[in-house]
């Protein structure tokens, strides 16, 4: 990575443990929760965006599209976010002109935790401080992927990360069934988000981002946001 | 070399404590406030407005060349809080970066693609361990051509926030607390309002009165989106415009 460090800086320690790793998964522990549920027939990203009174909230967004088909949300250290964020949409438009194909939803989530992965063992660099969570559809359907720090990814039906990841799991585990509905989805991420939010939960402390049938990530404008509120009520 | 857990080198350099934290990044934040200066920026319906306060510290220096101002582009302003050498070295690079999008792509570089821009520059320095993080913090401020007003902080982790106003320095909390009560309901500033209510930000936290040549105040409007540094004069005359209206 840089020429002045030679080694990593991530090193096993006497019980063979990489502490470094566990050390940045504390990170995204701090950080504001964020959860995603897939349904037969399509992916909901959700997450907390609690900001100072100063910020104007339209300025940044957690859930960002990685291409067209395929979306992340994190928990976590945001500046590292976005390092990962650019460089997957360079991976994925790489991919696209080599094969003349998009990226594969397993092909992004590669690619992502490579170079996580690379953090935790090249030199003179320190891990990503940050989760993430992929959604994407392709020809397999819908994909729902965490990766973590360590740069190791599973496949989820649904999963949460940041503070709250315990609480909103235990949740999820019993509102989650195989034939959920992408309107069911939504719902029930709304309602997770809820049951551990502080405070009242408007449109502009939260994040929505879904892909449907339609294979279009998109991140749900205030008003649509504020209309899936008023449901809820 | 010994990397212990975490007695080691996490305070050294950008590798994170048992606690998730990276004490270099907390470190750099400290440094902003040791000018002992603050900035304040404010975003109005049509204008945006900056301003720190200006310290001369030897009477033997020639105050033209004490600034914390800083135009990017003819288009663009930013003002400079923390460490004068890592400011001026900044400076420079956003310059090159503004300049470099201008020649690529033919056109000038949006005020928040810019500082988005600095934000991942300065990202690098947390988790590259040959390079420390900057000390200082940037407010940039510019008027976009599809979005109107802008104004950005970008700090020495790498965050990069819109904001509708905004402090960095030694008063930041006090100042903060100032203008949250004042932008409070998303009230519409005129650019009069936006200039009085930055001097008002600034009085707050610098306790004593103060002349136009103890701050510095940039501007950009909608209607004239040079950004510009007021004259003494003209700071003389919303300083004098204050006092009557109290």
């Amino acid at each position: 990575m840089s020429e002045q460090y030679s080694f990593s800086l991530t090193t096993f320690s006497h019980s063979g443990k990489l502490v470094q790793i566990e050390y940045a998964l504390h990170a995204v522990s701090q950080g504001s929760t964020a959860l995603a549920i897939k349904a037969k027939n399509g992916i909901v990203l959700a997450t907390e965006k609690k900001l100072p009174p100063l910020i104007d909230d339209k300025s940044i967004s957690k859930i960002n599209l990685l291409t067209p088909h395929t979306g992340m949300v994190y928990a976590g250290m945001g500046p590292d976010s976005r390092v990962l964020l650019r460089s997957g949409r360079k991976k994925a438009e790489a991919y696209f002109r080599l094969y003349k194909d998009p990226i594969p939803v397993v092909g992004m989530v590669k690619e992502l935790a490579t170079i996580m992965q690379e953090f935790t063992q090249s030199g003179g660099v320190r891990p990503f401080g940050v989760s993430l969570l992929i959604a994407g559809y392709d020809e397999k359907g819908p994909q729902l992927y965490q990766v973590d720090p360590s740069g190791s990814y599973w496949a989820w039906k649904a999963s949460a990360v940041g503070k709250d990841m315990v609480r909103a799991k235990t949740f999820l585990e019993k509102r989650y069934s195989d034939d959920m509905d992408l309107e069911d989805a939504i719902h029930t991420a709304i309602l997770t988000l809820k049951d551990g939010f502080e405070g009242q939960m408007t449109e502009h402390n939260i994040e929505l981002g879904i892909i449907g049938p339609d294979r279009q990530f998109r991140v749900l404008t205030t008003a649509q946001v504020k209309d899936y509120l008023t449901v809820i009520g | 070399m010994s990397r212990g857990s975490g007695s080691g080198f996490d305070r050294h350099i950008t590798i994170f404590s048992p606690e998730g934290k990276l004490y270099q990044v907390e470190y750099a934040f400290k440094a902003l406030k040791a000018g002992g200066l603050t900035s304040i920026g404010v975003k109005g319906a049509d204008s945006v407005v900056v301003a720190t306060q200006k310290k001369i510290p030897d009477k033997l220096l020639d105050p033209s060349t004490v600034t914390s101002l800083f135009s990017i582009t003819p288009f663009i302003g930013v003002v400079q809080t923390g460490m004068i050498a890592d400011s001026r070295a900044h400076v420079a690079r956003i310059r090159h970066e503004a300049a470099t999008f201008n020649f690529k792509f033919g056109y000038e570089v949006p005020v928040n693609y810019l500082a988005r821009r600095m934000a991942d520059l300065a990202q690098v320095y947390t988790q590259h361990a040959y390079m420390r993080p900057l000390g200082v913090a940037s407010i940039f401020c510019g008027v976009d051509e599809e979005l109107g007003p802008q104004l950005y902080k970008v700090d020495p982790a790498g965050g990069c926030f819109g904001f509708k106003a905004c402090a960095v320095g030694e008063k930041e909390l006090e100042a903060n607390n100032f203008l949250e009560k004042k932008v409070k309901g998303d009230p519409k500033f005129s650019t009069e309002e936006t200039v009085m209510m930055v001097i008002q930000a600034l009085q707050a936290v610098m306790s004593a009165d103060f002349k136009a040549t103890d701050v510095e105040i940039g501007i950009v409007t909608t209607a004239d989106p040079r950004f510009r540094v007021l004259s003494s004069a003209e700071v003389d005359a919303y300083l004098t415009r204050l006092a009557e209206r109290d």
